[in-house]
C-alpha cells in the first residue's frame, strides 16, 4: 500500500514535469524501462495517442467549463448538445482507455527504479524528434497578435488590440477581398427610439428557428448600437435621413426599421473605413497574399494551445511562420464547397478546416444559407468566357413585381409547393426549385418577367437587364435562367461569449465562428453585426491572455517545416493543378447534388462515401506524382480545406434528424422539439487523410 | 446628335480608364465609369432592337427618356440625392431596396 502511494507520488511529480497525467506517466516509464531505448519511436507514438485520448476526453468532459449555450442546464430543459463523432472515434476511446487503465493497475504493484533525469532527457530528445529540417525555407515572424482574415471582424479586432501590442493581419489575397466587401446590404442594430433590444432579439430567435443561444442573442443585440457608433467614429459614413439621424431600412424578418446602410455598398464602405485606419496604424502590419496553411498548436495536458500560424506567401512562394501569443481566426465562410455561390473566390473554408485540424470544436455546419435565384450561367445563350467568380443574385423583387418561375418544360411549378406560389418565403422557393432540379435532373429553372411592360422592367432592374444582355439574353422578351446559390454559413468554429474556443490562445469572430446567434437560419443583416460585436468582445480576453503568455523564441522549431514543392517539375505541377481543379468541380457537384437544399439520409450517406473516395483518389494522385506530406501550394491547400469543410457539413447534416431552418430532410420533414440542440463535432482521433491532419505533425495512424 | 456627343464623351472617359494597374480609389472610379459606359451602351443596344419590330414612336420616345434620365442620374452620382418618400440623404435612387425583404439594387440582390 505504502509502495503504491510512493509510485503514485513519483508518477504525479514526473507527470507534472512533462505535463502528463500521473497514470500515463507511470505507464510511459514502465514501457520505457521494459522496452529500453531502442523503442523510443514506439514510446513516442504511445505518448501521442494517449495525449490525444486524454485531450479528447478532456474536451468531452470539460466542455462544461466552456460557455456553450447548448450544454448549460437551464430552467425548464437541460440541454445537452448532441455530440457527433464518427464511430471510429468512439470505439478508439473505449479501447485505448481500457488498455491504459488495465496496464496502470498492473504496474502499480510492481517495483521500479527510476529517476527523473533520464526520462526528462529523453523527453527533450523525444520533443525534437519531429523536427526534420532547419530554418532554410522561409522565415519566422514574431507578433503579439495574429489576425487571420481582413474582413470586418479581423480589422475591427486588429484596430483595438493594436493599442496593446504588435499585430499581424494575414490575408490571402488583397485586404479588401473578403465576404464583407460583398455584403452590400446593411448592419442591423436598435437605433430607433421606438425599437427595442427585445424586439431585435425576438426577430433573431424566430428567424433562427429557436436554435439560437439566448445569451448570445441578448449580448449581440445590446452591444450592436455601440459598435455602429464606433464605426462612425472611425470614419464609415452611413446614409442619413433629412433630420440628420441615421436612415434605417427595414429588411425581411425584422419587425422594425433597423438596418443601417451606406447607399448600396455598406460592406464596402465599412471595409474602406477600417482599412484606412489599419493602414495608418503603426502597430499593425498587413501581410497580403499570405495564405494560412495550419495553426501551430501544442498540447498542454488535455488542452490544445495555439501559438501562431504557418502561412505561404503566394507571391514569393515562401513559407512564413508567424509565432504569436494570441491568434484571431476571422477567415470567413466556405461558399466554394458549392458550385454556385455568392462568395468571392477566397471563401474556401480555410479557417474552419484549420481549426478542426487544430482540435477546435465545430458546430452547426449543416445550416448553409442559399438564395433561390442566382443567374445560371449554363442557361445564357452566350456562355461567359471565364467562370463567374461569384453569383449574380436576382432579387426577390422580380418575383414580387410579377415574375413567374417555370421549369425547363415550361411548367409553372410553384403552385404545387405553396399556395402563395412565387411569393412564398425564400426558403420555400429555394426548396421547390431544388426539388424540381433534382426530379428533372436539370441545371436551372426559368424566371420570366417578360410579360410585364418593358419600361418597368428596365427601370426597376437595369442591372439584370444589362448583365443578361452582355450574354445575349433580353429579359424583356425571354426568361432568365436561375439556380440557387450558397450564400452564408451559419455554422463554424464553436465560440463562447468572448469569442474564445477550446483551443487556448485561439479566438474566432465573424462568419467562421458559430456563436449561437444565427441558430438554424440567419436573420438578414445580422452577419456584419455579429462580426463587429464578437471582434470587440474578443479584445479584452486576448489582451489578458497576451499579458500572461511569453513567447519562447525557440518555439518555431517545435513543428516541422512545411515546404514549397520546388523539386517537382513544371509539367508535374501543371498536371497536379489540372487534376486539383477537376477534383474541386467534382466535389462541388457532389455537394450540390447530395448535400444541397433538400437532403435525405441516403443522399447524405452517398455524399459521405463519394467524398471519401474522391479525396483518397486525389491524394493518391498527388503522392504518386511526388507530392510530399509537408508540401504546400495554394490550390492543393485550398482543396484540402474544401474537403474538410465538405465532410464537416455532411456529418453535421447526417446527425440532425429533423428539419429546422435551413436544414431540410425529406426523411424527417418536421421540427422536433427534443432535437432543438446545436450539432457539435469534436476533433477526431483518426486523421489518416492529408486534409485532416496538420502538415507539421507526423502521421499517427 | 446628342448621342454622338455622348459617344465622344464616353470614348474619352474610356481612354482615361485605359491604364491597367490602378490604385484602389482609382479602380473604384473606373468601375463606376465602366458601369456607366456599359449601362448606357446597353440601353442604346436595347433601343435598336426595340425600334425594329414596328414599335410606336411614343414608346421610342419613352425609352429615349429613360436613357436620358439614367444619363442624368449617372452624371449626378456625386451630388446628394434626397429621397422624397423617406427623406433619406445620399441613398439609392429608384424603388426602395428592401421592398421585398432583401437588399436589392437595380435588380441585383446583395443580401437577404
Amino acid at each position: 500500500m505504502g509502495f503504491s502511494i510512493w509510485v503514485w507520488r513519483l508518477g504525479s511529480v514526473g507527470g507534472r514535469l512533462l505535463s502528463l497525467p500521473p497514470l500515463s506517466f507511470i505507464m510511459y516509464a514502465a514501457i520505457f524501462f521494459l522496452l529500453k531505448r531502442k523503442s523510443l519511436v514506439l514510446v513516442f507514438h504511445f505518448i501521442c495517442k494517449l495525449r490525444m485520448i486524454a485531450m479528447a476526453t478532456g474536451v468531452a468532459a470539460g466542455t462544461s467549463n466552456f460557455h456553450f449555450g447548448g450544454i448549460r442546464c437551464k430552467g425548464q430543459s437541460c440541454q445537452q448538445a448532441s455530440l457527433v463523432s464518427s464511430l471510429t472515434f468512439n470505439g478508439c476511446i473505449q479501447r485505448e482507455l481500457s488498455w491504459s487503465f488495465g496496464v496502470s493497475r498492473f504496474l502499480r504493484f510492481q517495483r521500479f527504479n527510476f529517476s527523473h533525469s533520464p526520462v526528462s532527457e529523453n523527453w527533450k530528445s523525444l520533443r525534437t524528434v519531429p523536427v526534420l529540417s532547419c530554418l532554410r525555407d522561409g522565415s519566422v515572424k514574431y507578433f503579439d497578435f495574429s489576425v487571420i482574415g481582413s474582413g470586418v471582424a479581423g480589422l475591427c479586432y486588429a484596430l483595438e488590440v493594436a493599442k496593446h501590442g504588435t499585430v499581424a493581419v494575414i490575408t490571402k489575397a488583397e485586404p479588401h477581398e473578403s465576404n464583407t466587401n460583398y455584403a452590400q446590404g446593411g448592419v442591423s442594430a436598435v437605433l430607433c427610439p421606438s425599437d427595442s433590444v427585445e424586439s431585435h432579439m425576438q426577430d433573431t430567435i424566430v428567424a433562427g428557428a429557436y436554435l439560437c443561444d439566448d445569451e448570445t442573442v441578448r449580448v449581440v443585440c445590446t452591444e450592436g448600437p455601440d459598435r455602429i457608433r464606433e464605426l462612425i467614429a472611425i470614419g464609415a459614413s452611413f446614409d442619413r435621413g433629412g433630420d440628420g439621424n441615421l436612415h434605417l431600412a427595414r429588411e425581411g424578418g425584422h419587425s422594425h426599421h433597423r438596418i443601417v446602410h451606406a447607399a448600396d455598398m455598406t460592406g464596402r464602405e465599412i471595409e474602406r473605413a477600417l482599412l484606412e485606419a489599419v493602414v495608418s496604424d503603426p502597430n499593425i502590419s498587413v501581410f497580403e497574399h499570405h495564405f494560412a496553411i495550419d495553426l501551430l498548436t501544442t498540447l498542454d495536458g488535455p488542452h490544445a494551445v495555439c501559438h501562431g500560424v504557418d502561412t505561404l506567401n503566394v507571391e514569393t512562394q515562401e513559407v512564413v511562420r508567424f509565432i504569436s501569443k494570441v491568434t484571431l481566426l476571422a477567415s470567413g465562410g466556405a461558399g466554394h464547397i458549392y458550385p454556385s455561390t455568392t462568395n468571392p473566390l477566397v471563401a474556401t473554408g480555410d479557417g474552419m478546416a484549420m481549426a478542426h485540424r487544430a482540435q477546435a470544436v465545430i458546430s452547426n455546419m449543416e445550416f448553409v444559407q442559399f438564395h433561390p435565384t442566382a443567374l445560371a450561367d449554363e442557361g445564357l445563350p452566350i456562355k461567359p468566357k471565364k467562370t463567374r467568380e461569384n453569383s449574380f443574385l436576382i432579387t426577390e423583387a422580380v418575383r414580387g413585381d410579377g415574375g413567374i418561375l417555370y421549369n425547363l418544360g415550361m411548367e409553372r411549378f410553384m403552385p404545387l409547393y405553396d399556395e402563395r406560389a412565387e411569393l412564398a418565403p425564400r426558403d420555400v422557393v429555394a426548396r421547390s426549385i431544388d426539388d424540381q432540379l433534382k426530379k428533372r435532373n436539370e441545371k436551372y429553372v426559368l424566371l420570366d418577367i417578360s410579360h410585364k411592360p418593358t419600361e418597368k422592367i428596365l427601370s426597376h432592374f437595369p442591372n439584370i437587364a444589362a448583365e443578361c444582355l452582355k450574354y445575349g439574353l433580353d429579359i424583356t422578351s425571354q426568361p432568365i435562367p436561375v439556380v440557387p446559390a450558397a450564400h452564408y454559413m451559419c455554422g463554424g468554429v464553436r465560440a463562447g461569449l468572448q469569442g474564445e474556443t477550446n483551443v487556448r490562445g485561439l479566438y474566432v469572430a465573424g462568419e467562421v465562428a458559430c456563436t449561437g446567434l444565427h441558430g438554424a437560419n440567419r436573420l438578414a443583416s445580422n452577419s456584419l453585426l455579429e462580426a463587429l460585436v464578437f471582434a470587440r468582445r474578443a479584445v479584452q480576453p486576448s489582451i489578458d491572455h497576451k499579458k500572461s503568455t511569453s513567447i519562447d523564441l525557440s518555439a518555431s522549431n517545435w513543428w516541422t517545416r512545411t515546404v514549397v514543392p520546388k523539386s517537382l517539375g513544371c509539367n508535374v505541377m501543371h498536371n497536379i493543378l489540372r487534376r486539383t481543379k477537376e477534383v474541386r468541380k467534382e466535389l462541388q457537384s457532389i455537394m450540390w447534388r447530395y448535400v444541397g437544399i433538400v437532403r435525405s439520409t441516403t443522399s447524405l450517406q452517398t455524399a459521405e462515401w463519394r467524398i471519401d473516395e474522391l479525396e483518397a483518389e486525389w491524394e493518391t494522385y498527388l503522392f504518386e506524382h511526388g507530392w510530399e506530406q509537408t508540401f504546400v501550394g495554394l490550390e492543393a491547400c485550398e482543396m484540402r480545406n474544401l474537403f474538410c469543410c465538405a465532410k464537416l457539413v455532411v456529418s453535421s447534416a447526417l446527425a440532425r434528424h429533423e428539419s429546422r431552418g435551413l436544414h431540410y430532410m425529406v426523411d424527417f420533414p418536421h421540427v422536433e422539439e427534443n432535437k432543438r440542440l446545436p450539432t457539435i463535432i469534436l476533433p477526431s482521433l483518426v486523421n489518416c487523410t492529408w486534409s485532416s491532419r496538420q502538415l507539421h505533425k507526423l502521421p499517427v495512424c | 446628335m446628342a448621342r454622338n456627343n455622348l459617344g465622344r464623351i464616353f470614348a474619352s472617359i474610356a481612354d482615361l480608364s485605359a491604364p491597367p494597374k490602378l490604385s484602389p480609389p482609382l479602380v473604384g472610379s473606373s468601375n463606376s465609369v465602366s458601369r456607366l459606359i456599359r449601362s448606357s451602351s446597353s440601353t442604346r443596344q436595347e433601343n435598336s432592337p426595340v425600334k425594329e419590330p414596328g414599335e410606336t414612336v411614343k414608346s421610342n420616345q419613352e425609352s429615349e427618356e429613360i436613357v436620358d434620365d439614367q444619363e442624368d442620374e449617372n452624371e449626378e452620382d456625386t451630388g446628394d440625392f434626397v429621397n422624397k418618400d423617406t427623406g433619406e440623404v445620399g441613398g439609392p435612387r429608384g424603388p426602395e431596396p428592401t421592398r421585398y425583404g432583401d437588399w436589392e439594387r437595380n435588380g441585383r440582390c446583395y443580401d437577404f
